[in-house]
């Protein structure tokens, strides 16, 4: 009962970082029908942003969280102005239209895998941690760090969930997410609302990224094992649905973690792809999700 | 008197010929192809190797060059980005050998993308250096490849024989390696290795490389209660963050990765759970051991790549001096000749020593660079090494 009460929050740690991750994705998909390759590439701005300059502002004398905010502040505007760029001149040109933004976005990819690397080198930096020690819940052993981290995606995943819901901006995205053109007939400013979902979106992946710096490897790939995983959980949860992205992240980091523990870690990322063909082949469209 | 002054402006035009073509003849260029990662998650070693390449071949252009039958050559390094795959290994492959032309392969790296160039140079007569750790590429059937590092074959008896009488009490290990060719032929061998020092295997598993959440595979490897936890050839940075996450649920034993390389990896992502991790295939610069030479190339190493350097990256420079060795020796450039007379030279390593080549009992040739095997650990900190033996 103990191991599983270990690997049960274990789920649940990852589960939130894949969360994070995944509600860009589905959001950037929902309102601008485009695959987002280069999602993990922000993520891993953010990360890197904060991974160079935390150390020195430390250095320099401040507090490892007042350090830490004034980082991920400068981590956040970067990988926010990153994403501007990348929609202002590419993304726009390609709204709904999947084959030329996968098209785009790959390119994209190739290309600031190079900036990246020139810019920040190949080597892995570290990030000590902002809020050591650890707690125990239930038995089972959690970081305070990666608490922090499971209670900012969780209040994030609930204001995205609130706001779609109940601000105008939010209404505004689902409208056009549901029907573009019926939503523009009816005045919603669909470039705007494009453009402003692809930001969110970006801010999501932003704080995925401050937010993750601290407990993992940063890289300027750190990206990719994200967004693969990301991906899957859009895929299984239904690509465009907020609902099912946090449902496939959830699912995806349990078979992670049990086929990890229960069988080989090799053995659980064939499991993941797996269960996406198994679903695939009952849910096309994912378990809940509109296409 | 007209005739006199052309003759003289001729035999000035012919002298100035002469010296320009002997200027030309001076500069001799020996191309080295070098099939490296420089992009993805590995690119730091390949930067590396390609900056100690280039520190090499100005050593021996500033030093004279290499004289083969009275004319100077001068290395000149082409490094290829194999994205440590195999299927960029081939095109590299294709690339150096079939475009650029190269007949030496000053260095490669990554077993997969070394099995795919080592297939085509051996077709076309071309000499190969690897710091691949793969035993299938050693062998009498490769006459043609030398071994520029030490490879689990020559680390893991010496580590695990350290490791084992430094904790006799210790009996049981739990490894992990990633799944690829690298891990898989380092997992076989140290299996043997462990049981032949009388430690039981507890469990032994492979992870995908790029994997970034390693909670799940500590919480495996620490209910398996092992003495011993050994990470083979997973990279420092991947097992700098298992180690943490094996000290956030609470175990605590003897920490190994058996290759190793360095210690900054590790302690970005491991932080203080780094302490203690043994290597065996690390270098530090920092103790009485260093050299002064080793020194000013790994502060320039660290302004230009980030990171100290390690032995991945120093197989780069050992190769430059072997080569230049063999082709003095054998008083050519041809490879064939060079590869010949390979095995009986010795060279000035980069680690301050005489070295040449062995390896006859366990690869059927002398084609391994014996190379010390360098045990190092994480104390307070720093790496520092703790025993130095010798294959």
């Amino acid at each position: 009962m103990q191991t599983f009460i270990q690997l049960g929050a274990t789920a649940l740690q990852i589960g939130a970082v894949y969360i994070l991750f995944s509600l860009g994705l589905t959001l950037i998909f929902g309102v601008m029908r485009i695959v987002n390759f280069v999602h993990g590439h922000i993520f891993a701005v953010a990360a890197l942003i904060v991974a160079y300059i935390l150390p020195p502002l430390a250095a320099g004398g401040l507090s490892a969280p007042v350090a830490y905010v004034l980082a991920s502040i400068a981590g956040i505007a970067v990988a926010l102005g990153l994403g501007a760029l990348l929609y202002f001149f590419g993304f726009r040109y390609f709204q709904r239209d999947l084959v030329g933004s996968f098209i785009l976005s790959i390119g994209f990819v190739l290309l600031l895998d190079g900036v990246l690397l020139h810019l920040f080198g190949g080597a892995v930096r570290g990030v000590p941690e902002i809020f050591p020690g650890r707690v125990s819940i239930a038995g089972a052993q959690i970081t305070v760090q990666r608490l922090f981290l499971c209670a900012v995606a969780l209040v994030m995943a609930g204001v995205l969930y609130w706001a779609l819901g109940h601000t105008r901006l939010g209404k505004a995205l689902r409208a056009v997410s549901y029907d573009h053109e019926a939503a523009m007939m009816v005045g919603v400013p669909y470039a705007r609302i494009a453009f402003l979902g692809f930001m969110i979106a970006s801010l999501l992946a932003a704080i995925a990224g401050v937010l993750l710096a601290p407990v993992t490897i940063v890289s300027p790939v750190i990206g990719t094992d994200y967004l693969i995983k990301g991906f899957i959980a859009v895929i299984i949860g239904g690509l465009g649905s907020v609902p099912g992205a946090i449902l496939g992240s959830l699912f995806v980091a349990s078979i992670e973690t049990f086929g990890s523990y229960y069988l080989d870690s090799s053995y659980a990322t064939l499991a993941i792809f797996g269960m996406v063909i198994v679903v695939l082949l009952f849910w096309p469209k994912g378990v809940l999700g509109r296409g | 008197m007209m005739i006199k002054t052309k003759l003289k402006t001729g035999a000035a035009i012919l002298a100035l010929s002469g010296a320009m073509a002997s200027a030309v003849h001076a500069e001799e260029i020996i191309k080295l192809g070098l099939s490296v990662p420089l992009s993805g998650a590995a690119a730091v070693w390949g930067k590396g190797a390609e900056f100690l390449c280039e520190t090499a071949a100005a050593e021996i252009k500033a030093a004279g060059g290499v004289t083969v039958q009275g004319e100077t050559y001068n290395f000149q390094c082409l490094p290829y980005d194999n994205k440590y795959n195999a299927a960029e290994g081939t095109k590299v492959a294709q690339a150096l050998l079939n475009r650029e032309g190269v007949k030496f392969i000053g260095g490669s790296l990554g077993t997969a993308p070394v099995q795919a160039l080592q297939s085509l140079a051996e077709r076309q007569d071309v000499l190969v250096f690897t710091v691949a750790w793969g035993a299938s590429l050693k062998g009498v059937d490769h006459p043609m490849t030398f071994t520029q590092m030490n490879t689990p074959g020559e680390i893991l008896p010496l580590l695990i024989g350290y490791i084992s009488d430094k904790y006799p009490d210790a009996k049981s290990v739990a490894m992990l390696n990633p799944n690829d060719a690298t891990g898989q032929e380092t997992e076989a061998l140290a299996q043997k290795v462990w049981a032949d020092n009388s430690v039981a295997v507890a469990g032994s598993d492979f992870y995908e490389r790029g994997t970034t959440e390693f909670q799940p595979i500590a919480a495996r490897l620490a209910s398996l209660n092992p003495a011993i936890i050994d990470l083979g050839a997973t990279p420092p940075a991947d097992a700098g963050a298992i180690f943490k996450e094996l000290d956030v649920i609470g175990w605590n034993g003897v920490k190994v990765v058996e290759v190793g390389t360095g210690a900054d990896g590790l302690k970005a992502t491991g932080g203080e759970a780094a302490e203690g991790v043994y290597m065996g295939a690390g270098v530090t610069f920092d103790g009485e051991t260093a050299t002064d030479h080793q020194k000013a190339v790994n502060d320039e190493a660290k302004a230009e790549i980030g990171e100290s350097l390690n032995a991945v990256q120093i197989g780069f420079y050992d190769s430059l001096y072997a080569l230049k060795a063999a082709m003095e020796k054998a008083d050519s450039v041809d490879p064939k000749a060079v590869a010949d007379a390979m095995p009986a030279v010795t060279f000035k390593s980069f680690y301050g020593q005489d070295v040449g080549f062995y390896g006859e009992d366990t690869y059927g040739r002398n084609q391994q660079m014996r190379l010390p095997i360098i045990v190092t650990q994480v104390k307070d900190g720093a790496l520092v090494e703790v025993a130095r033996l010798t294959p």
